[in-house]
């Protein structure tokens, strides 16, 4: 039973990094149509940044945040501005080229950059607390918090603010949202400043968990991927269901069935998408767009 | 005695809680003209998605030589003999007239190994037939994006006839043509009816194509049909009438 | 059927050289290289020559579900992997009891057929679906075999990897090579001319106008991948047994599926001759520029990769003017209408 008990605990503070996780994923792809690869790597990039800020100034990685957020959101808006606005109305096969390319210059990046020797981020917190028998592990605990409010405040921007309405309309009808005098290029730009800063920040916020090497971005893409289909498009409380299905699977596989051990997190991932993709085979439907909207 | 070929019972179809389509009873008999008209948003295009199964429908049943075919796919339908062209255009801009025809030649029952069957030279034949009937025979080395807008449609009607189907579905066959032009379509429309048997469902917001052509027309109004007669019924229709001019 | 009395019978005026053309190259090429291991080459040119064949053909094989058929697979490596795998573990250990290890002969066509199962298994769940879905799930399928790769360990030697016998035959791999890229570019050649192969560009331009025209497009798709899987699996197998060890790192290695990316979108997507061109292209501009800057190349292929998409998506033969890669654009490039 304490076994059972701790492997939820241990689910729910993966499905909260994860709902956060996915969130850059989920709204760029809903807001501009873009299937972007390179997501893990902006996750990879944060948590990098993190390490580096770590290292040299000795900064806790949860206030670097505070500068690590703002950085990744001028990179973002600069990508958008640069890269990703050629892409919007093109078919996806593009998008998904530039994407891959971009995953791929990104992660050999920072291997010329910090070589592929694994890095992390040791803080002094990096225990856990007994809790009725159970051990809360501090830092996951503090990543699922600020994931939580993370989320409130994107919803509460997407919902309440001028800001929020500017972007939905965008996603909803590009067109119809120029007409009424939307810039529709900054709110581009600035989504995907949010994006990227999201992104890079739930990177920042587990490089104390984790070992962080320039490829580790590529199962976040996938996993990202999957919750997406699971949760729908651009929706927070989606995302955050989507995330707590796959951690709290992820880690139950990995506490019950023998010799599998925690590297079947893609794997299972994917099994999971196929089930998704067999049973509605259409896709989900989803708070900004319909999914399979043909764009070919 | 008529003998129903195509026949759609009771579709519904909803986008996302919109009812496009609501329990429409549709039956076309073999070797008649049907036309179906409307306004715009009607519903018209929504109901022949469905009724060629490029769209599920949520309720109903599609019923095609007498089978069941509402699970089928549209290219299992396609191969059935049945045929359609397409509000918007669709021709393979990129290619030539002439393969443009090739790709939609006769796919009767395609296994595996049917796949990799080469057209006879029949085929071939065939093609080059249709285009002269259409009279763009001219054009068979052209790239199809290079035709006028008009000559696009007759070549979307030459594919559809390609694989010599039982029925053919036209969407607006005429929008965006000139005068000359439909008369031609009009005029070849008839020729297959009447001299090859082919049965014919045809949206339409030309009434007078459709009163030249149709023996019977329904009206679909926000997804529910108004109306079934003859042209001259519809056209005295009280309902109709109000339909299209009144508010 | 008759539909007019006057059918005139046109004269085929496709120009003799424009049809033929290619493959008379072709085949010459082919009958230089079938020579050339007769001048005085070094082992090293022979092996480098067998590198070369080997991208030829896994990026035709690429490009026949990339480009032709418009599904692009992130994870194409995956059947590469799996024909290694198979192979590793057919000559090296008899998993089964009562079969004996087999000989490099009777385990590349199971490798083969193996990659192909996998092609048609997964492609049954994934080529229903839209592009993009596809893609990813070939990614995650890359990625997802690795980690089970790893995990099998008593049939695959886990992260240890496998030790095949080693073999040393520059020219017997030379010759296996070349007969494998010609058999591939040979099929290529034929599926672009044939019905199949017009199918398949019909699905690439246009799916649903496809299959109202009663093309099955699933089935089509499937083919497609299956043969392409097929010939990726044979080659992996022989990568295997050139390699003489395989491990989950060197087996299903992510740059393998980006230079068949490449490979297809520098000489022309869609395109018979593109990816022969485009191999020969990147193998001398890897050695030539790049083979200093080894760390480096990853990085330059994912910037070009970028600049490709963006800048000349048609590749090489596309600017010389080949239709079938111009008609690629479209499927990458929609812009003129843009601004």
């Amino acid at each position: 039973m304490t076994q059972f008990l701790q492997a939820l605990l241990s689910g729910l503070l993966l499905g909260g990094f994860y709902g956060v996780m996915v969130l850059g994923f989920s709204v760029l792809w809903g807001v501009m149509g873009i299937i972007n690869l390179a997501h893990g790597d902006f996750l990879m990039t944060g948590a990098y940044l993190a390490w580096l800020m770590f290292r040299t100034f000795n900064l806790d990685p949860f206030i670097s945040l505070v500068l690590i957020l703002p950085l990744m959101f001028v990179v973002g808006y600069a990508l958008q501005k640069i890269l990703l606005n050629r892409l919007i109305e093109r078919p996806r096969l593009a998008t998904l080229l530039v994407t891959f390319g971009l995953s791929i210059s990104l992660a050999n990046l920072h291997k010329i950059l910090y070589t592929a020797d694994p890095r992390n981020v040791p803080v002094a917190y990096n225990g856990s607390i007994e809790l009725w028998g159970i051990s809360v592990p501090i830092v996951k605990a503090i990543v699922f918090f600020i994931a939580l409010g993370m989320m409130s405040l994107l919803h509460l921007l997407l919902q309440r603010t001028r800001l929020g309405k500017a972007i939905r309309a965008a996603a909803q009808n590009k067109n119809a949202a120029k007409i009424v005098g939307i810039d529709i290029d900054r709110v581009y730009a600035i989504t995907a400043g949010i994006c990227i800063a999201l992104t890079a920040g739930a990177g920042a916020a587990i490089s104390p968990t984790q070992a962080i090497f320039p490829f580790m971005g590529q199962p976040f893409t996938l996993k990202a991927f999957t919750i997406t289909v699971l949760g729908g498009l651009g929706r927070i409380p989606g995302a955050l269901l989507g995330g707590m299905v796959l951690g709290i699977t992820e880690v139950m596989v990995a506490t019950y069935v023998p010799g599998i051990g925690t590297n079947f997190g893609v794997a299972l991932s994917l099994i999971l998408l196929v089930v998704i993709l067999i049973v509605r085979p259409q896709g989900l439907s989803s708070g900004l767009r319909p999914m399979n909207e043909d764009r070919s | 005695m008529k003998n129903p070929l195509l026949e759609g019972r009771q579709i519904s179809k909803s986008f996302q809680g919109l009812a496009a389509v609501k329990q429409v009873n549709l039956t076309v008999f073999t070797g008649e003209m049907m036309g179906l008209i409307g306004p715009n948003g009607s519903g018209k295009t929504t109901l022949f998605d469905c009724l060629c199964c490029l769209q599920p429908v949520d309720r109903g049943k599609i019923f095609f030589k007498g089978r069941n075919v509402t699970q089928a796919r549209p290219n299992q339908l396609a191969r059935m003999g049945l045929a359609r062209t397409f509000q918007r255009i669709r021709i393979y801009r990129q290619m030539t007239v002439l393969e443009n025809m090739l790709i939609s030649r006769q796919w009767r029952g395609e296994t595996l190994l049917d796949i990799f069957k080469s057209s006879h030279r029949q085929t071939k034949i065939r093609a080059k037939e249709l285009l002269e009937f259409l009279l763009l025979s001219h054009l068979d080395r052209e790239y199809a994006g290079n035709l006028s807008g008009g000559q696009q449609r007759l070549l979307e009607i030459g594919m559809a006839l390609m694989p010599d189907p039982e029925i053919i579905l036209l969407d607006e066959a005429t929008s965006g043509i000139n005068p000359t032009l439909i008369n031609t379509i009009k005029e070849r429309i008839l020729i297959l009816n009447q001299q090859q048997g082919k049965t014919f469902l045809i949206i339409e917001h030309n009434i007078n194509f459709i009163s030249d052509l149709c023996s019977r027309v329904c009206v679909l109004h926000q997804g529910e049909k108004l109306a079934e007669g003859t042209p001259d019924e519809i056209k005295t229709n009280k309902a109709v009438i109000e339909a299209y001019f009144g508010r | 059927m008759k539909l007019h009395k006057n059918s005139k019978k046109q004269t085929e005026k496709k120009s003799f050289l424009k049809k033929w053309g290619g493959l008379i190259l072709w085949i010459l090429l082919l009958g230089f290289l079938a020579l050339y291991p007769y001048t005085k080459v070094s082992g090293i040119q022979l092996f480098s020559a067998t590198q070369v064949f080997m991208l030829v053909t896994l990026a035709s094989n690429w490009n026949l579900i990339g480009g032709m058929t418009g599904y692009i697979d992130f994870g194409h490596t995956v059947f590469f992997g799996v024909g290694a795998y198979m192979m590793g573990i057919l000559v090296t250990q008899a998993p089964l009891a009562f079969a004996p290890r087999l000989s490099f002969w009777q385990a590349l066509p199971i490798a083969g057929l193996v990659a192909l199962l996998l092609a048609v298994s997964l492609g049954w769940v994934t080529l229903r679906l839209k592009g993009s879905y596809f893609s990813i799930a070939m990614l995650g399928t890359f990625a997802a075999t690795r980690e089970i790769v790893r995990i099998l360990r008593p049939l695959t030697g886990g992260g240890a990897g496998l030790d095949l016998p080693p073999v040393l035959n520059r020219l017997g791999e030379y010759y296996f090579m070349l007969a494998v890229m010609a058999i591939v570019v040979s099929s290529i050649w034929w599926i672009r001319r044939s019905d199949f192969g017009l199918s398949l560009l019909a699905i690439r331009e246009d799916e649903i106008g496809a299959e109202m025209r009663g093309i099955n497009t699933t089935l089509h798709k499937l083919v497609a991948l299956a043969i392409a899987a097929f010939f990726t699996g044979i080659t992996g197998a022989f990568w295997a047994w050139q390699n003489t060890y395989i491990d989950p790192d060197v087996v299903f290695l992510e740059s393998r599926t980006v230079e068949m990316v490449m490979t297809s979108m520098l000489g022309g997507l869609g395109t018979v001759w593109g990816p022969p061109l485009g191999a020969v292209v990147l193998y001398s501009i890897q050695n030539i520029v790049w083979s200093n800057l080894l760390n480096y190349h990853l990085l330059a292929l994912g910037i070009l990769l970028i600049f490709l998409v963006l800048f000349m998506p048609e590749g090489i033969l596309g600017k010389l003017g080949d239709r079938s890669s111009i008609s690629a654009i479209r499927l990458i490039q929609r812009w003129q209408k843009r601004r």
